[in-house]
């Protein structure tokens, strides 16, 4: 059985691969640290396969552009950092509001603001669930690794493909740069997921009702359905709703992802799953959190480290069960305690200590900082 | 109803959500009349932002991709270059196009990308109550500039034909007939075409600046000020008369974008195929 | 010379704006009593007889609400 080929690439680079095994032949993008090689690597790449690749002139008409691709029939995807994230929040929404499938990289970087352009960080968790207007639902995933990188890049198309919605990937500047082995596989070996189509005529088709999934089917502008897509809150026919009109759409558009997190939750557990103390983290922490895992091994002592991979919706039944048992629960993160409100909002066990780790300033937590923080904090 | 809104508009979204003797309304029939003729329904996408003429495109019966304000022409770019074939309209107005989209106009121009830009200047912000826009004269008082707009209005025609648009026209609602040709045009125009459309808003301009809502005083006003010129070197004539030059303002042929990509995928793809990586 | 069978002015979509009455250069409408589905007063084609079929009204109706029925060699012809 054929694997398929291994190649040493960085994070950005595992994810413009991907993108273009997923289907990706639309990119829209503006040059930000640490973000840019996946614009180089899409400009190269696209024209190679027919696809069309956009350096804008902003990040706002880069996100704008892939929703108008997305109804062109394309599979779109644009990629920035935390900056260039708050400028595109107004088209994240509007992804969420037209259900244009799409995915989204955020490679995060120290912030607020500027920041430190080329320094890792993680303070954009909240911004990727919250960051556009009004109620919406999106799903957030997190890579820890080049494989990961790949691996959800392929998942992020999928599932905006599924769910009808924008797909952030929430990735860090280790991530993004960091060089090692990628097994990418066969095109055959992956599977790919298209969005469904309508399967009546347009005399029939209401634009905005959806079945049992909640998720209406997405005609391609041009194949004869004529359909009015706009940004405000619609009623079925897609006009401006009424009050009824609009609660019902927003509760559908929240329901179809919310509703079925466990067909996509993803939580994993390295080290000792009886363990009674177990970090948890996202993204590039994760990689420490094992380190620290393997070390304290070595000495006989048993740590897990719980990683979220699917951070929004927030997977609260999986990561209660990744997490039985565990008597002290120390969240790792770079930024000052995001997943951390998350895990005590989960947890609500008197008996159990959730502290937090926090290493924000752009330098990457080291291993030993973790179990150095464990038996100080003891 | 008229026979051209039996066979194009969006029944079931009627009526119009203009005003009284709105111009938005007359802009749709015009624009309707270009589409008939030219015969292209099936090959419509448009794309506008928000803003009363944001509607436009809404009640005809086309695939219609309406965004957030000032961002209908990335949309649109998103819609043309996933099928060139496409013909992509943006209905926009003078603050969605002019203030917030301006940025993405002086792109698209300079990409000369295939699409035509339909900006529909009424010279306020009329969606939102009457607030002063960049194309409102100086001196008007409006809901922002209650002591009378110190700012110099814009010249969106200007300004696209300096950003690299390759064919440029303004006219007004006063004009129907030029309009539905230039809209024609613009459409068969292989290129950036941007057409500005003078439009009253009687509830807003003609109530807050002009000094009538009545929908013919509106109307008469835009007839008085627009001033057909058969050359572009008369605009300043008119401007110093403190009237609108309008009419067909730059036409040319150059690289359209989309044919230009095209042209690059098969080079870069015939001489990987041979071997070379350019 | 052409002539008008009848003015149609659709009332599910007329908002009394009156541009009708403002382009046309046969003095064919008046303001009317009726009021349209919107509610508001509708125009009245008072004079139809004085119609040219030039179809100023039509193309400026910005509600597309109105049509001129031309008569042709006593066949209705729109």
């Amino acid at each position: 059985m054929k694997k398929g080929r291994i190649k040493v690439m960085q994070g950005n680079e595992a994810c413009v691969e991907a993108a273009i095994l997923a289907g990706c032949r639309f990119f829209a993008g503006y040059p930000i640290t640490p973000a840019s090689e996946i614009l180089e690597g899409m400009a190269r790449r696209l024209p190679l396969v027919d696809g069309f690749c956009l350096q804008a002139e902003d990040e706002i008409a880069a996100i704008v552009a892939v929703v108008g691709a997305s109804w062109g029939g394309a599979k779109a995807m644009t990629a920035t950092s935390g900056p260039g994230f708050c400028l595109m929040q107004e088209g994240v929404g509007l992804a969420a509001s037209v259900e244009s499938p799409c995915v989204i990289v955020n490679v995060q970087r120290g912030g607020p603001a500027s920041g430190q352009s080329t320094s890792t960080a993680q303070g954009d968790l909240y911004q990727a669930r919250y960051g556009s207007n009004g109620d919406y639902s999106l799903i957030t995933l997190c890579p820890s690794t080049s494989q990961e990188m790949f691996d959800h890049t392929i998942r992020a198309f999928n599932l905006a493909e599924r769910f009808r919605i924008p797909v952030i990937i929430l990735s860090d500047e280790v991530v993004a740069h960091i060089r090692e082995k990628v097994t990418i596989p066969d095109p055959d070996q992956l599977e790919i997921v298209e969005r469904k189509k309508p399967t009546v005529p347009m005399e029939e088709f209401i634009p905005f009702q959806a079945g049992e999934d909640d998720v209406p089917p997405m005609p391609t502008f041009n194949t004869g359905y004529k359909i009015p897509v706009i940004s405000q809150a619609k009623s079925l026919s897609g006009n401006r709703g009424n009050a009824k009109e609009a609660e019902a759409f927003i509760h559908r558009i929240t329901r179809k992802v919310d509703a079925h997190i466990a067909e996509f939750a993803d939580v994993r557990t390295y080290g000792d799953e009886r363990a009674e103390t177990a970090f948890v983290s996202f993204g590039s922490v994760c990689r420490s959190a094992r380190s620290a895992v393997d070390m304290t091994r070595e000495k006989g002592l048993a740590l897990r480290s719980v990683e979220v991979k699917t951070i929004w919706p927030f997977p609260d039944d999986l990561l209660r069960s990744k997490l039985t048992g565990a008597k002290r629960i120390v969240v790792a993160e770079m930024n000052l305690g995001m997943l951390v409100n998350e895990v005590r909002r989960v947890i609500r066990r008197p008996d159990i200590a959730i502290e937090l780790f926090s290493k924000i300033g752009g330098l990457y937590p080291q291993p030993q900082e973790f179990l150095r923080f464990l038996e100080e904090k003891r | 109803m008229n026979p051209l809104g039996e066979k194009y508009l969006r029944k079931n979204f009627l009526p119009f959500l203009f005003c009284p003797g709105c111009g938005d309304g007359m802009i749709v029939q015009a624009f309707l009349k270009a589409v008939d003729d030219l015969g292209i329904i099936n090959d419509l996408a448009l794309a506008a932002g928000i803003g009363c003429s944001a509607w436009i495109p809404v009640y005809i019966h086309a695939d219609v991709l309406k965004v957030l304000h000032g961002r209908a022409i990335p949309a649109a770019i998103g819609l043309k270059a996933t099928r060139p074939s496409r013909k992509v309209v943006v209905f926009t107005g003078d603050g969605d196009g002019l203030a917030i989209g301006g940025n993405h106009l002086l792109h698209a121009a300079r990409r000369n990308i295939d699409i035509t830009v339909i900006v529909v200047n009424n010279q306020i912000y009329a969606m939102t109550g009457g607030q002063v826009a960049p194309s409102t004269q100086v001196g008007s008082r409006t809901q922002t500039t209650p002591y009378g707009n110190l700012e110099k209005p814009l010249d969106g025609c200007k300004v696209a034909i300096a950003a690299g648009a390759t064919m440029v026209s303004r006219w007004s609602t006063a004009h129907p007939k030029a309009l539905s040709r230039t809209f024609k045009k613009a459409m068969n125009h292989k290129g950036f075409s941007f057409v500005e459309v003078i439009s009253q808003c009687p509830v807003q301009t003609g109530r807050y600046i002009l000094g009538s809502g009545a929908p013919q005083f509106n109307l008469q006003w835009i007839k008085d000020h627009c001033v057909p010129v058969k050359d572009p070197s008369q605009m300043g004539e008119v401007e110093a008369q403190g009237k609108i030059p309008v009419g067909d303002f730059l036409q040319i042929e150059k690289p359209e974008f989309m044919e230009e990509v095209q042209r690059m995928n098969q080079k870069v793809q015939e001489a990987r195929a041979k071997g070379g990586e350019r | 010379m052409k002539s008008a069978e009848r003015i149609e002015i659709d009332r599910r979509y007329c908002k009394g704006c009156m541009l009708c009455q403002y382009v046309c250069k046969y003095e064919v409408f008046e303001p009317g009593q009726e009021r349209s589905a919107l509610d508001y007063h509708m125009p009245r084609p008072a004079k139809v007889e004085k119609c040219r079929v030039c179809r100023l009204c039509e193309t400026h109706c910005p509600d597309m609400a109105l049509v001129v029925v031309a008569k042709k060699k006593g066949k209705e012809k729109e």
